[in-house]
């Protein structure tokens, strides 16, 4: 016979406002197998938790209900209690009468009996827990992580620092992302490419990391500690260990006028190329959609020019499968361009600007690579119709940001403060010109970024007009900018040199193809989700998997590396141990009730269920089941919902727990 | 007022006019950063078509002739609530002294405003007279601004009271007081004084 102890707590007065508690601890204690009942004004707290320890011991209690708050908030350190007392943790429950009871009644006399009847059922349910033993399972010392952006590049030094293998995968021939196409950085205004390549370089040199740049992942399969990741090394038509990087190739090739998107299509390439000259690694690539050779079967010229031969027409892309315990995903940001409308997009386009038609209106990233010394233009700030400089500049915000009905409802977050860098960088650059911004809020917290903003105006003398651009269109070769000013509460018109637009941060594009890879939620923009918005920023829901950078959201730098250095330091929390310690809330498979329709692996969604082949003595295939992998399963309970026979049972969650708590109603 | 649309440019923002308002008011107006706390405060805010953060905003965009267009810096009673509340230490009252020194000379509008009148009168009847000459100083101005029968009934009140006299009387030191006339038109020529 059980003999259950119930602890009812006060919770301050959130509890004991609305519900008798003395009453309740009476009538449950008359209750069939309760054998100690007592009420407290703080259970959680060090004299409850100790109350509660006296009284497994004193009274002989076999199974615990905690009646308090949610289960989220404090199953935890109940069943951590209980276990110190010498029980199995879950053996102990918790009856919600704070969230489910007293915070939602006002009537005590019925909220008293609701408790009562509340706390009555989890009695009932507590009878027919089982023991469960702390599912282990082994941790894979290595880690990967995806992108090599920033975010990226920070995760990989910080885990590969502490003496475990990374391997840092990049889609592009280098890594860098996009911090490396910025000129300078707010709200310092260091150059960014002088914080940035060094910190490239140590990627490169580091022992413990292994890069796969022009590379994608193609499958993962396997679960925290244990993943096998298959990566796509797509051909580079350049052999990486002959390559010394000398640039020849790439001053032969015939086709030089191929549009680079690390210049965001301004500047101009050849068919084998490095994005840009501090790319990491230099070893170039060929475009096989531009190149002669590819094209035509002619030319080869690159071929014959390579001193050491390094360039190979017939390289084919190459699939490798590492073992990794740890993933960080750091795949970033993409910016949202007014001239197309990506399919699946949320954003209706903006017509009124003229379709990203006008030659003379350039987004924030093309404007970076004007200012950036190593841009095409050197750093000049030059129009791309004609190589003017432009006298009048405007710049617009939240093109697609903070627009419901037009795009997406967020807020960009990083748009208000480089675009007063650009004006900065622009009062530097042009002394005669004049640069207007039209906003609609500035938003800038963070650490000395209202003082930068104030400083473009009060200082760099950029005007800013409160209210949004209605129109713009090209009047001879300048831009009318049809705006108002909401201060002065009257039409303003601009006619510009140059337009800016201040465009959405969106996630990359491919984001939700990895997500589902991956196995990890996303959101209606495709940014990735995390496992709780406070408390667990930078953890995935799905067990093993970790965000950084703007993946997640839009993020700025400072942020960005902060929180690549936190995904490492969870990556490192994980390998700390040599064994997993997991919670046995997982489901089970009753293999005699099991037919083998898999209806369980179809809905799962952390690709738990495995298929498993029931012999005989002799080897003969008797049946095909699905088990369980308790590694893997996060004990949600859809395969239990699903299965037609009845055959999958959750632990702590089973049927018959369930029918008793209704019963006992 | 009909609300012209703002056509802005290195043009039509006179920077160097809002200097000037900077320089004599000793503040900057690009601090502003139009938080609406002057406005909110100020007594006189209702009477005014451009209430005083709209004022300063104008200034940061160099139309400082819309704002001399208008009566808002005459209805500015100087009480200083503007500056002593002010997050961002923008001396909105000292602004508002500024371009009522320079809307003496400045083009537009200001100068056919009556205050601007009524100013220039007074200081005519200064001048001539050493001191003030109400009478004259009512009836010109009722002249001038073609308001004949403005106030006309408060006259046999005044007179009455003794506040209004019907005959002028001249200060005995009429010479000193033209010198200084005269020094402050030489200083102004060689821009030394406003």
């Amino acid at each position: 016979m059980s003999r259950i102890g119930v602890f009812i707590c006060h919770c301050g007065e959130n509890i004991s406002r609305t519900v008798d508690v003395e009453r309740v601890a009476s009538e449950i204690g008359k209750h069939p197998g309760v054998a100690f009942s007592t009420d407290y004004k703080y259970m959680c707290s060090d004299p409850g938790q100790t109350l509660l320890k006296k009284a497994i011991q004193e009274q002989k209690l076999t199974h615990i209900v905690v009646a308090a708050c949610s289960p989220r908030m404090h199953e935890k350190t109940f069943r951590k209690a209980v276990e110190a007392a010498g029980l199995n943790p879950f053996l102990c429950e918790m009856a919600n009468i704070r969230e489910h009871c007293s915070w939602v009644h006002e009537n005590r006399e019925e909220a008293t009996l609701k408790a009562i009847d509340i706390v009555g059922m989890m009695v009932e349910r507590v009878k027919k827990n089982r023991i469960l033993p702390t599912i282990t399972v082994p941790v894979t010392k290595r880690s990967l992580v995806i992108g090599g952006g920033i975010a990226g590049i920070q995760a990989a030094l910080d885990i590969a620092d502490c003496g475990h293998e990374v391997i840092l995968v990049e889609r592009e021939p280098s890594i860098g992302g996009h911090m490396a196409q910025l000129s300078e950085t707010f709200p310092t205004l260091d150059c960014s490419q002088c914080i940035m390549t060094p910190k490239m370089v140590d990627v490169a040199n580091h022992p413990k990391i292994k890069l796969y740049t022009y590379s994608e992942i193609e499958l993962v399969e396997g679960y925290i500690g244990n993943f096998q990741v298959t990566i796509k090394k797509k051909a580079r038509s350049v052999d990486e260990d002959k390559c010394t990087g000398c640039g020849v190739c790439m001053t032969k090739c015939p086709q030089k006028k191929i549009p680079n998107k690390f210049d965001q299509n301004i500047g101009m390439r050849t068919a084998i190329y490095v994005p840009f000259p501090q790319a990491v690694p230099n070893t170039p690539v060929i475009d096989r959609e531009n190149c002669t050779w590819f094209k035509t079967g002619k030319c080869g010229i690159c071929q014959k020019v390579c001193g050491p031969g390094a360039v190979d027409f017939e390289q084919q892309d190459r699939l490798i499968v590492e073992a990794v315990g740890a993933i960080v995903v750091a795949t970033g940001f993409d910016l949202y361009s007014i001239a197309e409308k990506p399919k699946g997009s949320p954003i209706k386009g903006y017509g009124e600007f003229g379709h990203g038609k006008i030659p003379d209106v350039i987004d924030g990233m093309t404007f970076e690579r004007l200012a950036s010394a190593s841009g095409p233009t050197g750093g000049r700030i030059l129009r791309p119709s004609d190589g003017k400089e432009p006298k009048q500049i405007v710049f617009i915000q939240c093109i697609g940001s903070r627009a419901r009905e037009k795009g997406i409802s967020y807020c960009s977050k990083v748009c208000c403060m480089y675009t007063a860098k650009h004006t900065m960088l622009y009062h530097h650059k042009v002394h005669d010109g004049q640069a207007y911004v039209f906003f609609m809020d500035a938003r800038t917290p963070g650490k000395s970024y209202d003082e930068f903003w104030r400083r473009s105006i009060e200082e760099e003398e950029a005007v800013y007009i409160r209210g949004m651009v209605s129109r713009l269109y090209q009047k001879g070769d300048k831009i009318v900018v049809m705006g108002s000013d909401i201060a002065v509460g009257v039409q303003v018109e601009i006619e510009a040199d140059m337009v800016v637009l201040a465009t959405a941060v969106m996630p990359q594009k491919g984001a939700d193809t990895l997500a589902q890879k991956l196995g990890i939620s996303y959101d209606k923009y495709h940014f990735y989700s995390e496992a709780h918005a406070k408390l667990r920023p930078v953890e995935c829901a799905t067990a093993g998997i970790y965000l950084a950078g703007a993946c997640q959201g839009p993020k700025d730098i400072p942020e960005t590396v902060s929180q690549a250095s936190a995904a490492a330091a969870k990556v490192m929390t994980l390998f700390s141990k040599d064994k997993l310690e997991r919670e046995p809330i997982v489901a089970r498979v009753r293999e005699i009730g099991c037919v083998g329709c898999f209806a369980c692996k179809k809905v799962c969604a952390y690709g738990a269920i495995e298929e498993k082949e029931i012999r005989d003595r002799q080897g003969n295939l008797i049946k095909v089941v699905a088990y369980v992998n308790p590694g893997v399963c996060a004990g949600c309970g859809t395969c239990q919902a699903t299965c037609p026979s009845k055959s999958v049972e959750l632990d702590g969650y089973t049927d018959e727990q369930i029918v008793a708590m209704i019963e006992a109603l | 007022m009909k609300k012209k649309k703002m056509v802005i440019s290195q043009e039509t923002m006179d920077v160097d006019f809002v200097r000037k308002v900077e320089a004599l008011a000793d503040t900057s107006v690009r601090r502003c950063f139009q938080c609406g706390k002057c406005s909110a405060g100020c007594p006189m805010a209702t009477f005014m078509e451009h209430p005083p953060n709209r004022v300063v905003r104008l200034l940061q965009l160099g139309q400082w002739r819309r704002v001399l267009e208008g009566r808002s810096i005459w209805y500015c009673a100087s009480c200083e609530t503007c500056s002593t509340r002010c997050p961002n230490k923008v001396q909105l009252a000292s602004i508002m002294d500024a371009l009522r020194k320079l809307s003496w000379d400045a083009e537009g509008p200001s100068k056919e405003s009556y205050v601007q009148l009524a100013n220039k009168l007074f200081l005519q009847n200064i001048r001539t007279y050493g001191r003030q000459y109400e009478m004259r100083l009512a009836a010109v101005f009722n002249v001038k601004s073609g308001q004949f029968l403005k106030d006309l009934m408060l006259g046999p009140k005044l007179l009455a009271k003794g506040k209004l006299k019907m005959f002028h009387s001249k200060n005995k030191n009429l010479s000193e007081i033209e010198k200084i006339f005269t020094r402050i038109e030489e200083m102004r020529k060689k821009g030394e004084a406003l």
